[in-house]
């Protein structure tokens, strides 16, 4: 038989994996089509948390509600990061200067500065604390299955990541936009030749992006009950070790390793004291950009 | 102006129109503040030389910062020694483990330097956090000695800031000589194009470590120095913002130029302290500064080109055709 406490560490491994799976999703997206780190993405996160608060707080609607609202705010989130942090920067258009060092390194800077002033403005109006979350908002109700306990929230996790990547996968194959974005991602110059409106495509990929960033942190906030202005930088690193592990553009390779994270992380705190868990994700990092510098799942990329 | 004219102001600036004027303003937070600049000046000017100069983004020096720090503090309090033992020991000490890191990530270029970077110093940062018997985790370390020696001198505000205030010059001196000599144009080759300058016979990988371990070496010092004038550090202290903080001062100083990188520290830590009137606003003053000049002065205030000009006129050689010498226009 199996041992029970290992199945509970697996399924909160798993939820949390899947959690910096849709993290790391917004993060490949958009550095698969701009080449190009989001280090706001992690605050986008907040935002999703933060706006459903509000929404709880305000009208108290039904859960759905709350987290299309979460999901609206990200979207929103999305647009204004790419016009404040990503716009400016992208003065020519050909290729080269698209995909060069300085405008990577530049809008590295850049919206790294944006988050931290999201985060410090949200620090100044809402405080540094957790926010209190109304008691019937919490998904920690225990379900029992057999021997094992779960909480609702762990349901509501796989649920919404699962129509989440599954929509994400319809959207890329079978829509006009997702087909533009992997157009884009494949070859701007060419993507621009054929038509198609790269600005336009830019925006949709950061929309995208952050809508499941959002998701994924309203969610979160519910689940372990912590809504906090830094409450976006653990995430937003570990979902950023998950993108760089699956080979920074394959999506497929950035959930798996999120998963793999996910649990190695549980397992890990199960055996030592909470504080080293954090420390998996770094170490993993460091391993696979010594032993595998293209990513376990990446194909043959440019030199890193 | 004559470079012996330059520097002897410069000097009479640092050493006695500085602490003599903020005396009169009446010591100890000002002195506290010019304190906290003058650490963070040695700290911009290190990270600078591994990321201006050589072209190596590093999101990880608040946590070589740390090990310096926490090297010193553990020297003196559990060992007792002297200042004047731990503060090259902490350079030391941080330089090796630099390097020790740093060695398999050598090899990256770019955004993967960048990011192994940050991951190295999460590590470190965890590390202190709960590595509790040896680094007394969250609770940091309390009562450092300060800055003396028995019958000479004994820790104030103003042995502090002179202790500073010279470790600072003389990392200016150092990275200034090294950063504007033929070993500093090697390091700008390798950050310019390091596939080239691997085939011009430079030794690249050689060159990325020394740069690095020079700059760990500062870093550690500056750690020391902040461990003693504090007299209390705890992990909190070396997180990643401190990183980006150090990250930003360069940005808005100009990137690969020293006077810059003080520049940068003047600004990003005294502006705030001037706006404090009208509440605290650190981190957003930090953001907002960064941002701007990101956007408004991608070379920063005193960027490199311009910073060179100035240096060669008044402190180095200019091309000279007859000796063939010096740099090049």
């Amino acid at each position: 038989m199996f041992d029970t406490f290992f199945v509970q560490q697996l399924v909160n491994g798993l939820s949390v994996g899947l959690i910096y799976a849709l993290m790391a999703i917004g993060f490949t997206l958009i550095f698969g089509v701009l080449n190009v780190v989001n280090f706001a993405h992690g605050e986008v996160y907040m935002i999703g948390a933060f706006a459903g608060l509000l929404a709880i707080t305000q009208l108290s609607p039904p859960l759905f509600v709350v987290i299309l609202i979460a999901l609206a705010a990200g979207a929103l989130a999305g647009f204004g990061l790419e016009r404040l942090a990503f716009r400016p920067f992208r003065r020519f258009r050909d290729e080269a200067s698209l995909k060069s060092k300085a405008i990577r390194e530049a809008t590295l800077l850049s919206s790294l500065a944006v988050s931290i002033i999201v985060r410090e403005l949200a620090e100044k109006i809402f405080g540094s604390n957790m926010q209190p979350i109304p008691q019937e908002y919490l998904l920690l109700s225990p379900v029992q299955i057999g021997p094992l306990t779960f909480a609702n929230g762990q349901f509501l996790i796989f649920g919404l990541s699962l129509v989440m990547l599954g929509g994400l996968h319809w959207l890329l194959k079978h829509t006009r936009t997702g087909m533009a974005i992997r157009a884009v991602a494949n070859n701007p110059i060419g993507a621009a030749y054929v038509g198609i409106n790269t600005e336009r495509t830019i925006i949709a990929t950061f929309v995208i992006g952050s809508t499941l960033g959002a998701a994924a942190g309203i969610v979160v906030g519910l689940y372990q009950g912590a809504i906090f202005p830094a409450m976006g930088f653990a995430p937003g690193v570990k979902a950023f070790v998950a993108m760089v592990m699956g080979g920074l553009s394959s999506i497929g390779g950035a959930v798996i390793c999120a998963l793999i994270l996910g649990v190695s992380e549980a397992v890990t705190t199960s055996f030592f004291a909470q504080g080293w868990g954090d420390l998996v994700a770094y170490v993993f990092l460091v391993i696979t950009l010594i032993f595998f510098p293209t990513g376990l799942f990446g194909g043959g990329r440019e030199r890193v | 102006m004559d470079r012996r004219i330059s520097i002897f102001i410069l000097l009479a600036f640092v050493l006695v129109a500085l602490p003599g004027g903020l005396a009169l303003l009446g010591g100890g937070y000002w002195f506290r503040v010019v304190t906290t600049i003058g650490v963070f000046s040695v700290l911009t000017m290190s990270a600078n030389l591994v990321t201006g100069t050589t072209g190596l983004m590093s999101l990880g020096h608040a946590g070589f910062y740390g090990i310096g720090a926490y090297t010193a503090a553990l020297l003196a309090t559990q060992l007792h020694w002297p200042f004047f033992l731990t503060l090259p020991a902490a350079g030391l000490v941080t330089a090796a483990i630099g390097i020790l890191l740093a060695l398999p990530t050598m090899r990256l270029i770019g955004i993967y330097f960048a990011v192994a970077t940050l991951g190295l110093g999460e590590i470190i940062h965890v590390s202190l956090l709960n590595w509790v018997s040896f680094t007394r985790g969250p609770m940091g370390i309390a009562a450092i000695p300060g800055i003396s020696i028995e019958g000479l001198f004994s820790a104030s505000d103003i042995v502090n800031y002179y202790a500073v205030a010279l470790v600072a010059v003389a990392a200016m001196v150092v990275l200034g000589r090294l950063t504007h000599s033929y070993y500093g144009n090697a390091l700008r080759a390798v950050r310019e194009d390091d596939q080239c300058a691997s085939s011009m016979g430079l030794n690249v990988v050689s060159l990325k470590i020394q740069s690095f371990a020079v700059a760990c070496f500062f870093a550690g010092v500056a750690g020391g120095l902040w461990a003693h004038t504090t007299g209390y550090i705890s992990p909190a202290d070396f997180r990643f913002s401190e990183s980006i903080l150090i990250l930003a001062m360069m940005v808005v100083g100009g990137l690969g130029s020293l006077p810059g990188a003080i520049l940068g520290a003047i600004i990003l830590l005294g502006l705030p302290e001037v706006l404090r009137p009208i509440g605290d606003y650190r981190m957003i003053v930090v953001g907002a500064v960064m941002f701007l000049s990101i956007l408004f002065l991608p070379r920063g205030l005193l960027g490199e080109t311009s910073v060179l000009t100035v240096v060669r006129k008044q402190f180095g050689l200019a091309w000279d055709k007859n000796l063939n010498l010096g740099w090049r226009q």
